[in-house]
């Protein structure tokens, strides 16, 4: 048994090399991550082709992919309302010899029949609205919308119409989308200063208590005669507009069904947009430790070191934080569920707060994703919106904090506001009280409340331990 | 356990970058000293009862042989560090050589402290290295 000993070092190196492989690996549950996400995407890729194939009416597979089946199930019923008083004539010139045609009829034409064939909802109806409203077929609507109104109404009374709707035309899974230019004539000028509150009495008088609107605007050109709401100067201006004139959609149902209504049929609107009573699911979000991360501070969760494909974390822990080392964090956001207006970045930087105690983070910076974070490989290819949140101190025990989306409302609704629409041509694209007229809705549907933020996300400040 | 290998890693700082922090302490820290501790004991073995004792060999008990293993034996425990960093996919930094050098000085702590108390029971290298 004198061997030399060199010919045990191979055996030796052996056994080393089998110990070094490990037993913490997680590198099982990273490739097995990796694979089940490549399959889901795959599987959303070809999901809306298949679906329109094979099952047209199974519902719009464009909402978001997270909600339970029961709110992705089609919507039961959607009444679609037309004004069609003198006032909107000018939107629906009977088309001329040049075969032009009104971006208004251009627009809601295409919407009417998206909508008549849209998967994501059950039955369709459609209206007239003259001192109450008449059923159409589809044919007669878009008709009406083409070729023009045949036997204009006088006028109709705001009021009266969202009293209809709240009331007679409400019911759960069901929208009305009401297609209306909304100047508002009260019968005698002194009511004018009542603007808001004949609406809210209006919404308010049915009390459904989960009512919600969504209001989209958009602007026209307009070949007719104007109506101003104004009337000390002429009574309606012929030949009317030189400059654009808005309409708008006025979705009015049970909070639910407004918000898969508007992702399924106005989400690619290019319109203005205010949003009343909606309660939005909480967007996915996570902190992100590999994204413009400084300072000295890791995930404080217990799973982090696991780090499993997909999982989120919201617990900072903070080793050091300084005026000369300060701690910066991004958190992701993914706000694709999310309406356009909540989505638009001037919103979000003027809108987005940072509520904490005793701590002086705050939000340096909003931005949205780009084309590299959306090729990266890291988790923030996930996430369409960024905040980065910097802090230079840190307290001795955890504190929480709160990344709030405040439902402030938008600027463009002052900006499309006139007192005055007697002389539309120099007013521009406005309409007579318009600000009114969502006061009023926002009292009806906010009870009158600061309204509630359209998502908050928690996170935690920790000391490092 | 966790807190221990913790703090023998973290005398030279925390892990760098901060952002692996979590990763360091809960997986690779436990995973680097146990490893080094068993193979330090395992090569302990290796010298003193398998080839100065069950194999017999008579010429491999001088100081210097006992030299080779150790050596040998921080050069296993600097790998250790670099593979265990490089399949747990941690940011590169120069922390990782900083921890494999530190984990190589823990190898030869373990394998005298080893050979301290197990070289009594050799037949052949009982006085090594002294």
């Amino acid at each position: 048994m004198n061997l030399p000993p060199r010919l045990h070092f191979p055996s030796t190196f052996a056994a080393v090399l089998l110990l070094l492989t490990g037993c913490y690996s997680r590198e099982d549950v990273k490739t097995e991550g990796g694979v089940s996400e490549q399959r889901v995407e795959n599987d959303l890729t070809t999901m809306p082709r298949d679906n329109a194939k094979v099952a047209p009416d199974q519902g719009a597979p464009n909402v978001a992919v997270e909600e339970t089946a029961a709110s992705t199930a089609p919507l039961t019923q959607v009444n679609v309302f037309l004004e069609v008083s003198g006032s909107m004539e000018g939107f629906m010139p009977k088309p001329g010899a040049d075969a032009s045609n009104t971006r208004f009829q251009q627009q809601v034409a295409q919407f009417l029949s998206e909508l008549n064939n849209s998967p994501a909802v059950g039955r369709k109806t459609y209206y007239r609205i003259k001192e109450r409203p008449y059923r159409d077929s589809y044919q007669q609507l878009s008709g009406t919308v083409r070729g023009g109104i045949k036997e204009p109404a006088s006028s109709t009374d705001i009021p009266t119409v969202l009293d209809t709707l709240a009331s007679n035309y409400y019911a759960p899974n069901t929208v009305s989308v009401l297609i209306s230019d909304f100047i508002y004539s009260p019968r005698n000028t002194g009511a004018i200063p009542y603007i808001k509150t004949d609406i809210t009495d209006a919404i308010s008088r049915a009390q459904r208590s989960d009512l919600a609107m969504s209001v989209y605007g958009f602007t026209s050109d307009f070949q007719g005669a104007f109506y101003p709401a104004i009337k000390t100067g002429a009574k309606k201006v012929a030949n009317c507009c030189d400059t654009d004139i808005p309409y708008y959609f006025w979705v009015i149902g049970p909070q639910d069904a407004v918000r898969r209504f508007d992702a399924a049929l106005l989400a690619r609107q290019s319109a203005q947009q205010i949003h009343f009573g909606i309660k939005y699911p909480q967007p996915s979000a996570s902190l992100l430790n590999k994204y413009q991360n400084k300072g000295s501070w890791y995930y404080g969760e217990k799973t982090a070191s696991k780090r499993a494909a997909g999982a989120t974390y919201y617990t900072v822990a903070v080793q050091e934080a300084s005026p000369q080392n300060p701690v910066e964090f991004v958190l992701g956001l993914n706000l694709s569920t999310m309406p356009a207006l909540y989505r638009d970045l001037a919103y979000l930087k003027q809108n987005l707060q940072l509520i904490g105690q005793d701590t002086d983070a705050r939000i340096v910076n909003v931005a949205a994703a780009t084309d590299q974070t959306r090729a990266s490989s890291g988790p923030e290819n996930q996430y369409t919106h960024f905040v980065k949140v910097r802090l230079t101190k840190m307290a001795r025990a955890s504190r929480s904090l709160q990344v709030v989306l405040k439902d402030a409302r938008p600027a463009w609704v002052s900006q499309w506001t006139t007192q005055n629409d007697s002389n539309i041509d120099q007013v521009g694209p406005k309409t007579f009280a318009f600000a009114s007229l969502i006061d009023g809705v926002a009292t009806a549907i906010g009870n009158g409340q600061k309204s509630p933020a359209v998502f908050q996300i928690p996170l935690t400040l920790e000391p490092a331990k | 356990m966790k807190s221990f290998f913790r703090f023998l890693y973290e005398l030279i700082g925390s892990p760098q970058p901060p952002s692996e922090t979590p990763v360091y302490r809960e997986v690779i820290f436990p995973n680097v000293g146990l490893l080094t501790l068993a193979i330090s004991l395992a090569l302990v073995l290796v010298f003193y009862y398998l080839i100065n004792r069950a194999m017999g060999v008579a010429t491999f008990n001088k100081g210097r042989h006992w030299a080779i293993f150790l050596i040998a034996n921080a050069i296993i425990a600097f790998i250790i560090a670099l593979v265990q960093c490089n399949s747990q996919q941690v940011a590169e930094h120069s922390y990782v050589y900083w921890l494999a050098t530190l984990n190589a000085v823990y190898g030869l702590l373990w394998f005298f402290l080893f050979s301290l108390i197990l070289r009594r029971g050799s037949t052949n290298a009982s006085t090594t290295p002294f």
